[in-house]
């Protein structure tokens, strides 16, 4: 679905100077896989994020969505079509007084036909389970329910793909839980294909492949259980490991015999108190 | 020289279709030298009960008292005192305006009156206390720094105004954990060495339950539990997770390896002190 090939983004400083902020990214996400992107506070996540619809464009190498090639402004469109974003703040990503017109925003600006536009914001509000909140002014709704009618908004304009950028930084506990939640629909029931950037490991233990972002790079990538085994590597690279994995990490060092690639609590129950 | 809320409300709006009731009869002391974490789901009233902490908002009924001086009174006693609360709002760096970090950091002390060779020594002082370094920072453009050194940045211009009391709304959010880490542990030093109070507002339970001694757990507007932060995670965990909230993981972990027979004690806080027990419970050193 995204061919990112030999990627480079290079910023410029307030001196003038070159930053390379990306540098020979290799990626392909497949359709209907669920990549979770990790890294420390400027290796590149977000900026690798903005490339997947054409927010910004490669300074060399080539990225590819749905085998249309985001340097070429006349697929401006379309991409943004196949691939929808989700930010951090819900506060910044709402546009309307009323949760249906916020949602109705991106299919009438593509000049989808009324019925249409009816028929998708019906259905993108029960992907989100928000069809309930439909009137309502989104300023009084929680966090977690105004990052959902975001993520009904993209939804409507019926992407494949959807990219979260930290969506569950401002929120509580709750919140959290049901971004997550609505996110895994998403992929199982909808097969849409999630790129989701987080600083939460808890969160990042639900996709199907980890990529672990350093210095613009791509440090190590695998499934889950592969990334987030890797104790020690995470750490100097100022992520952080499941607890699981820390704390038999501590007990191998003291030399019980425990499994390597432990990353659950119950993994770990399992394997202490059998 | 506590700061004491006595009954206070606070309304929204009030008397129109929008009325809020935002608080509810809140009474609580804070002392110089506490850490209180402040936790409570989105909406539940604690940015309103942090802003009546200094005076940005003042209480529908109630009373705040900050040594002994009421907040909403006027004059120069209230306005001292106001002053003797800072306060970090959440993505602070929001609230940097200056071209230099020098200047941001000043602004405070400027303001208090102070000549210009005594801001100059508060704001060493500041950027030290964050451990930002004088010569290779104060000439810099503080929109050019990382996420964690921009709030470093926020904060000391407000340690610049040498509060008693430093209210941080989620001083850590959407910092990567190394920079939560290292931001957190630099103002529970900062209190150690200057013994002001830290009140930390946070969504995440991890921190209040590694940081706080003290934690108040705020819903709908009302003070539902003020206590010990391991004491409430243990007892309270059923009403924490109904309004929301969460267990620290440590004590999810915990749980389970109870519950699977381990033979550990309860309210265990951090994962250093899991693995003691662990390897406690199994004979082995």
């Amino acid at each position: 679905m995204i061919y990112l090939e030999n990627l480079k983004h290079v910023y410029k400083d307030a001196e003038g100077d070159d930053i390379t902020a990306l540098d020979e990214i290799d990626l392909h996400i497949k359709k209907g896989e669920f990549v979770a992107i990790i890294g420390a506070n400027g290796s590149g996540k977000s900026t690798l994020a903005r490339h997947l619809n054409a927010l910004l464009l490669p300074d060399g190498g080539k990225c590819t969505v749905a085998g249309l090639d985001t340097a070429d402004e006349k697929n401006l469109w379309e991409i943004r079509q196949h691939v929808g974003m989700v930010f951090q703040n819900p506060d910044n990503q709402i546009v309307a007084s009323i949760v249906e017109e916020d949602v109705a925003f991106g299919p009438e600006n593509l000049g989808i036909e009324a019925g249409e536009i009816r028929r998708r914001v019906d259905k993108a509000l029960a992907a989100v389970d928000m069809a309930d909140y439909a009137k309502h002014a989104p300023h009084l709704l929680s966090g977690g329910q105004k990052q959902r009618v975001a993520i009904a908004g993209v939804l409507a304009i019926a992407p494949e793909c959807i990219v979260l950028d930290e969506p569950t930084a401002m929120l509580d506990p709750k919140g959290r839980r049901e971004i997550i939640k609505t996110v895994k629909k998403l992929k199982e029931d909808y097969g849409m294909t999630i790129v989701y950037i987080t600083h939460n490991m808890t969160e990042a233990m639900e996709a199907d492949r980890v990529i672990v972002m350093d210095k613009g790079k791509i440090s190590f990538s695998g499934t889950v259980r592969e990334v987030f085994s890797r104790v020690t590597d995470l750490e100097k690279l100022g992520l952080e490991a499941p607890l699981a994995a820390k704390i038999a990490l501590e007990l191998r060092k003291a030399g019980a015999g425990l499994k390597k690639d432990i990353i659950t609590d119950e993994e770990l129950a399992e394997a202490l108190c059998r | 020289m506590p700061i004491e809320l006595k009954n206070v409300y606070h309304t929204y709006m009030p008397r129109t279709a929008f009325e809020r009731c935002a608080l509810k009869n809140i009474s609580l002391t804070l002392r110089k030298g506490e850490t209180v974490a402040v936790i409570g789901p989105t909406g539940s009233g604690k940015s309103t009960l942090m802003q009546h902490l200094n005076g940005l908002l003042a209480p529908d009924k109630g009373c705040v008292m900050v040594a002994g001086t009421d907040l909403a009174a006027k004059g120069d006693a209230a306005k001292k005192v106001r002053n003797s609360v800072g306060m970090v709002f959440q993505y602070p760096e929001q609230q940097i305006f200056s071209e230099t970090i020098y200047d941001d950091i000043a602004f405070g002390p400027k303001n208090r009156g102070l000549t210009p060779e005594e801001t100059d020594a508060c704001v060493r002082e500041a950027m030290a206390f964050v451990g930002l370094d004088f010569d290779a920072f104060s000439k810099r453009d503080p929109f050019r720094l990382s996420g964690g050194q921009v709030r470093r940045v926020a904060i000391a211009g407000i340690i610049a105004m040498d509060p008693d009391y430093l209210v941080l709304d989620e001083p850590s959010a959407g910092l990567d954990p190394a920079s939560k880490e290292a931001i957190l542990k630099e103002i529970m030093e900062l209190r150690e060495k200057k013994g002001i109070a830290i009140i930390l507002v946070t969504h995440s339970m991890e921190e209040a339950a590694r940081y706080a001694g003290r934690m108040l757990v705020i819903s709908g507007g009302e003070l539902l539990f003020d206590g010990e932060p391991a004491a409430i995670f243990r007892e309270h965990k059923k009403e924490l997770l109904e309004i929301g909230l969460d267990e620290p993981q440590v004590f999810k972990l915990s749980g389970i390896l109870k519950s699977s027979g381990m033979d550990i004690p309860e309210g265990i806080l951090s994962a250093m002190d899991l693995v003691k027990e662990i390897k406690k419970a199994k004979g082995w050193k």
